[in-house]
């Protein structure tokens, strides 16, 4: 499917070009053609037009279509295995009850401690939704929703929030902002340091963000690259290389789907742990 | 698009989905699930103390066993040691009664038979003095003075005391 859209793509582009420059410009504009092509598969693209309302466009684009399709999977599917939860699971509950028993003794119980039952509905949606979403931008015809920073965006905000509520439930709203400063430091220092914790605070969120943006689109990237290679040569012989390639960066996206859902959800845990267990 | 701006759209819909799922699943799946983890974490645990407690008392009714079991051994050995000794003495006890009994047998035979010797001793004497004085009367052809018979008893007496 990808490559039947890359090559209707680069055909329409150069017949385009016009017959007079087509020679002199064909290697020049297959490159530009190729980035573009590579740019249209990790961009999200509307689908279903909506009005805008307080300046948002409510467009159904294609990273939400993906998001909706991973939802309704996991719904169907969690809520069978987990359901009727047995106290002997078999098969595939049993499977998916090892991957969460594992993020429950080795994430959610040692950054959250006592706090753990309160948090880890949202630690095994996030780790799930990260996961699946990742995963469908290696079926074919589907896209990483994680891969928009927009999606990882609203879910680094979405744990930023979490924190601070969290945070502020258990200190105050002054108790907390007073704990983010070290007791015992010089008066002077305090505003500075303030000002220093609070950007901290953000950017953790926004490295968090930017992280499975950037980890997802890359290898997104290279694949698309390393097969554009193919339309770029036009040759069998060269065209064997590019493919070995992308099935080895494919089999890689499949580990970087999994680690950096496990990571996204770790630091989560990490950061709202941060903010209820103030005392450093 | 731009890769790098987030889109408001988006990030609403990412935020209503997740929540929306993070609803769901939180009761269709997390609720059961955790309650379940937790419900065999407590079986588990307490399946482990229920074992490690049977096995403190196993170890304490192996210890009673043995107890009791030396005890049974050493009363044994007692019992056989006390019984060895009373089968010691009681065989002591006949073999002394059978040689008292024996001797006693023995002490009786050799009375009656010097008893039995006396008897016949004297029924001989008797037959003795008898005999002699038919043969004497046979051979003198008529009886003699009770003077006479004094004097040959007296005689002949001597004489068998002598040879006796």
């Amino acid at each position: 499917m990808v490559l039947n859209a890359a090559l209707t793509w680069i055909q329409q582009h150069q017949t385009t070009h016009g017959e007079e420059a087509a020679a002199a410009a064909a290697a020049h504009g297959a490159e530009q053609n190729t980035g573009e092509f590579i740019l249209h598969h990790i961009t999200d693209q509307p689908l279903i037009h909506l009005p805008t309302v307080w300046g948002i466009d409510l467009s159904i684009t294609k990273h939400v279509l993906m998001m909706w399709i991973s939802a309704v999977f996991m719904i169907l599917l969690f809520s069978t295995l987990f359901g009727k939860a047995k106290l002997v699971p078999r098969g595939l509950a049993n499977m998916f009850e090892a991957i969460i028993v594992f993020l429950r003794e080795d994430v959610v119980k040692p950054y959250l401690g006592h706090d753990a039952p309160r948090f880890e509905p949202y630690l095994y949606t996030v780790f799930f939704f990260v996961l699946f979403n990742n995963l469908m931008g290696l079926i074919p015809g589907g896209a990483s929703a994680t891969g928009d920073i927009s999606v990882t965006a609203a879910l680094a905000i979405l744990t930023f929030v979490i924190g601070l509520l969290a945070g502020m439930k258990e200190h105050g709203i002054f108790g907390f902002f007073k704990g983010l400063i070290p007791p015992g430091l010089p008066v002077v220092l305090v505003p500075l340091l303030f000002i220093v914790e609070v950007m901290g605070l953000i950017t953790k969120h926004f490295a968090l963000a930017i992280r499975l943006f950037a980890n997802m689109t890359a290898g997104h990237v290279v694949i698309l690259a390393l097969i554009s290679l193919i339309f770029l040569f036009k040759s069998y012989l060269i065209a064997l290389l590019p493919l070995v390639g992308a099935v080895g960066i494919g089999l890689l996206e499949v580990l970087v789907a999994m680690i950096q859902a496990y990571i996204f959800t770790m630091l989560s845990a990490v950061f709202i742990g941060a903010a209820v267990h103030q005392e450093h | 698009m731009d890769l790098l701006s987030p889109q408001a759209g988006t990030m609403f819909w990412t935020a209503l989905t997740f929540l929306l799922l993070l609803f769901v699943l939180g009761k269709l799946a997390w609720k059961p699930l955790v309650s379940a983890l937790n419900e065999r974490e407590k079986r588990i645990r307490e399946s482990l103390e229920k074992a490690e407690e049977a096995q403190r008392q196993a170890e304490k009714n192996i210890a009673e066993y043995q107890a009791m079991l030396e005890k049974a051994r050493a009363e044994s050995q007692e019992i056989i040691e006390r019984s060895r000794k009373t089968a010691e003495t009681m065989r002591e006890e006949i073999i002394e009664n059978a040689k008292k009994e024996a001797d006693r047998l023995l002490e009786r035979a050799k009375k009656e038979i010097a008893l039995e010797r006396e008897k016949a001793v004297d029924e001989i004497k008797k037959l003795a003095v008898d005999l002699s004085l038919l043969a004497t009367r046979k051979a003198i052809g008529k009886a003699l003075t009770p003077k006479d018979h004094e004097a040959l008893v007296q005689e002949a007496l001597k004489e068998i005391g002598d040879s006796n």
